[in-house]
């Protein structure tokens, strides 16, 4: 068994042309798409997250050195930042729904800080020629967490979801903080590949002993993530001067080790065995002919698989439909209430903070608090979303191999095919997921793009009344004065409330179709990838009744020619999945 | 006869007519130095600040979480500790003092004890006593809880410090949170006893040479953002290290970076590179980095080399001008102490309405010394003016500010102008803020605003005319 890409894509081509052969067109294109899968170049996305001024920015300098990304005492990113692999380099702004523009290098740090283009792009990316990355990575630099805008939080813990890998970046100035481990929880949930980066080593004598600090933190709150000290100063220096010790001394080899083995690597016999899943399940396929050819002498085996080839056809229709069907009812059922439900609360505890104060006054606090509950309710409904398809996906596998398996049980093990029998058994049962979805995500066949919330803006500004003027100060004496003031109060609130709805509205809206969208798209993958299965196994059903036939009719030396022929290719099977 | 007086005569009368030991604590506290509490996240520098204000190495610093109990460094005598528990008693404590600082020894868990007080023979803590809080935000939720509960003070309680300084080292939202609850709704803080400093200074922008002008940049932007103007108007940029090291620099240490800067010039740069490769080539090198800071080591450096400092005093002078702790001790003497009198009368008051019931004549006594004082309407416009509730057109926010003595008390900081000028100027300021107050088209709390701008404007010309 081959263990590089290179061996199982030779191995894929063979089992293609075998299946070519055995007049399989459709087991051939399968191979076909599993191939270019893996050929395909899938970056493994890396998210640098953390509060703000941590040197996430600087961070992702140094490692892939570049001055890509903006670093200042005071400015802070504002755009998440992609970088991938791009030979020759180019740049791009990427606004809703997807849409690339080129830009120039030279324009993307004034995006990065912010600007007021409209519609305001979702992220900038660039891509350039670097080994690390060339490797197969794809890092984003992403806006600061914990800021005056902490609705920025719940936006990249949701871009987090389709994310492969996380570095939480921590600065050696002091010990984590709670709101930083509360972070650094809910990127675990979202990502179990995180790791803690403590930066700025150079800087503070007793890093070190952050680190261990940190470290007990960590195992105090349940949370198992390795921590990995730099020095991203050093690491440029190092560069500047090809200066190979330096370069150890910034710990950044470490992380670069880290990197590649954890992520990139960890990623690629990921596809690996995904594509080797489909390796099997085609060749599982193949050798059923084989096998029904070899066990025709049989009359009752024959009926058998007459049998099995009628009832194969009612596999495509089969009860994983239901199961589908309901599951996804279900789901999107429950997605949508969850969000109702987020929603409305979010209506009930803003006009109770309204209640208690006179929007004029807090208007800007208010609106900042709409928009991080607002993007906490979508972040955690696409959540919520993902964690269900993802339960669904398998609900549907295991129905699907249990069917499949079923069909295959109505032979009975005579003579050779037993242990083809117990191979079968352990394709179908022992891990469905693997075999029928290979790499599927949830959150990558949901959500098409990296970008996932859309239409969580802010509230507007409000144009109040005017204060009491000077008229009302002449006309009405000091008790209606405090009567008409309090009546503005009030009307005041009610405008907010009335704006608050109007808002929560229009996220519901948005937030309301793309998760829809994602529903339907979840679906129609789950059933075009099972459909499309059943039709194979049906016809290999088919094809091994065909055989059966066949060989019943050859006459005694044709028997043994053919015999010949199949157990040569019965070896060549062997040769590609044993 | 001034407000204080009144306070007092006021509280005295009180105290003799319900004998309650709180309205007593409350009178005592009249004739006490001004209570600040130095606030902030944990690590923020609070300790640090603490030992650059008072002079002398008091506070135990630490890499990690230190300070757990919330302490009171106040004027006395002698050195001593006392420690208050939750139970109510008190009981004096021993301690040790280890390069200065004052190790305490609890003898019971830090649950039990409400605060820790430090007396110092000090002519710094005369002018304020300086209340060290264990930091917000810590992952010890009792500790934080603690400096919340100890500054918010739980309704019933008046708060127990008149003004806080508090400590950022970037804006996050836990901060405006923090800002915002201790001032409250418009009971107990303001932002007119806030003050914001931008901590640890030293290490925005990599500990380079140009930090501070750096951390200046920040500080700028910050006084100006929308919110945190309207929590604490003023941010001052300070490196806690540097200005601790500046007070207590010693000889020895002098002598460590004079051999630095001693060495040729690249292997200086190598040497500094990182605190790591300093801290490694000796211990005396390795406290030095710690007290200082890198910047302060590269800083140190660079000022003996270039020859502009010679002796140990030439560098701790030094130390302390880069520190920026001179400025932020003239903004707490302008803003802060130069409010004092009404600072403690206000906590005053609010103890007595917090002790007696509503409608008392007591009460109602407090209540009338509040409408009356003009010092009270100048702090009540001023925070008004800073919280967005006083509709004023920008360009006469920044005069009325000054004015109701936002940057100061003295007639001249009020006015802006140099001390001769103060005559006129005082004379044209009333006159316009009069014809502002009379003006038919405006505002009606502007009116009001304009009135006692004009008042305040008579209140110094009277003054000069006693002088004069």
């Amino acid at each position: 068994m081959s263990t590089t890409a290179a061996g199982l894509s030779a191995q894929l081509a063979e089992a293609r042309q075998f299946a070519v052969d055995a007049g399989r067109g459709d087991l051939a294109e399968r191979l076909e798409r599993a191939s270019a899968a893996l050929a395909e170049r899938s970056d493994s996305v890396v998210a640098v997250v953390g509060e703000f001024k941590q040197g996430k920015s600087s961070l992702v300098n140094a490692l892939l050195h570049t001055d890509l990304c903006p670093v200042d005492a005071d400015v802070v990113t504002a755009l998440p930042t992609i970088l991938r692999f791009a030979r020759p380099p180019a740049a791009f702004l990427i606004s809703d729904g997807d849409r690339r523009e080129p830009i120039e290098f030279a324009e993307l740090p004034k995006h990065i800080t912010g600007s007021d283009a409209d519609p305001a792009p979702r992220a900038v990316e660039a891509g350039i020629d670097r080994r690390l990355l060339g490797a197969g990575l794809a890092v984003v630099d992403t806006p600061g967490v914990g800021g005056l805008d902490s609705a920025q939080g719940n936006l990249t813990l949701a871009t987090l979801t389709t994310a492969g890998a996380a570095l939480f970046v921590t600065d050696a100035a002091q010990e984590l903080t709670a709101p930083e481990v509360d972070f650094l929880r809910r990127t675990r949930e979202r990502c179990p590949r995180t790791f803690l980066v403590l930066t700025k080593t150079d800087l503070h004598v007793e890093w070190r002993r952050i680190a261990s600090i940190n470290e007990a933190h960590l195992k105090r709150a349940g949370l198992d993530v390795p921590i990995i000290g730099v020095s991203s100063f050093l690491r440029v220096r190092a560069h500047a001067r090809d200066d190979t010790a330096l370069n150890e001394e910034s710990g950044f080899p470490r992380l670069v080790e880290l990197l590649r083995r954890e992520i990139v690597d960890a990623d690629r016999s990921e596809r690996i065995d995904s594509a080797r899943a489909e390796l099997g399940f085609v060749v599982a396929q193949l050798r059923d002919r084989l096998d029904a050819e070899e066990s025709a002498a049989d009359p009752r085996r024959a009926e058998r698989y007459a049998e099995r080839a009628r009832r194969s056809a009612q596999l495509v229709t089969g009860t994983w439909q239901t199961v589908l069907g309901d599951g996804i009812q279900d789901l999107a059922a429950d997605v949508d209430h969850d969000l109702r439900e987020r929603l409305r609360l979010i209506i009930i505890r803003g006009e109770q903070l309204l209640a208690e104060s006179d929007p004029r006054n807090t208007w800007q606090d208010f609106q900042a608090w709409a928009a991080r509950e607002a993007s906490r309710a979508a972040a955690d409904n696409l959540m919520l979303l993902v964690a269900r398809a993802e339960q669904l996906a398998r609900d549907v596998a295991d129905r699907f191999g249990m069917e499949a398996h079923d069909l295959s049980a109505t032979l009975p093990a005579v003579g050779p095919a037993v242990h083809k029998a117990r191979d079968l058994e352990l394709d179908f049962q022992k891990s469905t997921m693997q075999q029928f979805l290979g790499a599927f995500t949830a959150a990558r066949v949901a959500y098409g793009g990296f970008f996932v919330l859309g239409g969580v803006g802010a509230l507007v500004g409000v144009a109040w009344a005017a204060p009491l003027g000077l008229l009302a100060g002449v006309a009405f004496g000091r008790r209606l004065v405090k009567a008409e003031k309090e009546r503005q109060v009030q009307q005041r609130r009610h405008q907010a409330g009335q704006e608050l709805r109007r808002y929560v509205d229009e996220v519901g809206f948005h937030v309301g179709r793309d998760s829809r969208e994602s529903v339907r798209r979840t679906q129609r993958h789950l059933r075009d990838e099972f459909a499309t299965r059943a039709r194979e196994l049906s016809r290999s059903a088919a094809a091994a009744e065909a055989a059966v036939r066949e060989s019943v009719s050859l006459t005694g030396e044709q028997r043994r020619t053919r015999a010949a022929t199949v157990a040569e290719q019965r070896r060549r099977l062997e040769r590609l999945a044993p | 006869m001034s407000l204080l007086d009144d306070t007092r005569t006021l509280l005295d009368r009180a105290v003799a007519e319900t004998r309650d030991p709180r309205l007593a604590r409350a009178r005592g506290r009249l004739d006490e130095p001004l209570r600040v509490a130095i606030a902030g996240k944990l690590k923020a520098g609070k300790s640090t600040l603490l030992n650059a204000l008072i002079g002398e190495e008091l506070a135990p610093t630490d890499a990690g979480e230190c300070t757990r109990v919330v302490t009171w460094y106040a004027d006395g005598p002698t050195y001593a500790v006392t420690s208050y528990l939750t139970d109510g008693n008190a009981e004096a404590r021993p301690f040790t003092r280890r390069d200065g600082a004052v190790r305490i020894d609890l003898g019971r868990p830090s649950f039990q004890v409400e605060r820790l007080e430090v007396r110092v023979p000090s002519a710094r803590l005369r002018r304020h006593t300086l209340i060290d809080t264990p930091g917000i935000e810590s992952l010890s939720a009792d500790v934080s809880a603690r400096t919340t509960a100890f500054l918010e003070a739980e309704g019933e309680h008046a708060t127990q410090t008149d003004a806080v300084i508090y400590l950022l080292r970037h804006l996050h939202s836990g901060d405006v949170r923090f800002l915002e609850a201790f001032h409250g709704d418009d009971g107990a803080g303001t932002p007119v006893n806030a003050i914001g400093v931008l901590s640890r200074a030293d290490e925005i922008g990599g500990c380079r040479l140009d930090a501070m002008t750096a951390a200046e940049r920040v500080a700028d932007r910050y006084a100006t953002d929308e919110r945190l103007r309207k929590l604490c108007p003023v941010v001052v940029p300070v490196a806690g290290l540097l200005g601790a090291a500046g007070a207590t620099l010693r000889e020895g240490e002098f002598r460590v970076l004079a051999q630095v800067a001693e060495l040729p010039m690249d292997d200086i740069v190598e040497l500094l590179l990182t605190a790591d490769r300093f801290a490694a080539t000796g211990d005396e090198r390795r406290r030095l980095v710690t007290r200082l800071g890198l910047f302060g080591v590269r800083l140190g450096t660079r000022l003996i080399r270039e020859g502009h400092v010679t002796d140990a005093a030439g560098l701790a002078a030094a130390l302390t001008e880069n520190s920026g702790i001179t400025r932020l001790r003239e903004v707490l003497r302008t803003h802060i102490e130069g409010r004092a009198e009404v600072l403690k009368a206000r906590s005053a008051l609010a103890a007595l309405d917090d002790c007696l019931p509503p409608g008392s004549p007591l009460v109602a006594e407090a209540e009338r010394i509040r409408a009356g004082a003009h010092e009270f309407v100048e702090l009540r416009l001023l925070h008004q003016l800073r919280s967005g509730r006083l509709p004023v057109a920008d360009d006469r926010r920044a005069e009325l500010d000054r004015l109701l003595g936002g940057a100061g008390s003295a007639p001249s900081e009020r006015l802006g102008v140099p001390a001769d000028d103060v005559v006129d100027a005082a004379r044209t300021a009333q006159a316009r803020w009069q014809r502002l107050a009379e003006h038919p088209l405006s505002a009606r709390d502007f009116k009001a605003a304009a009135r006692a701008a004009a008042r305040t404007c008579e209140g110094i010309l009277a003054g000069q005319n006693q002088q004069g």
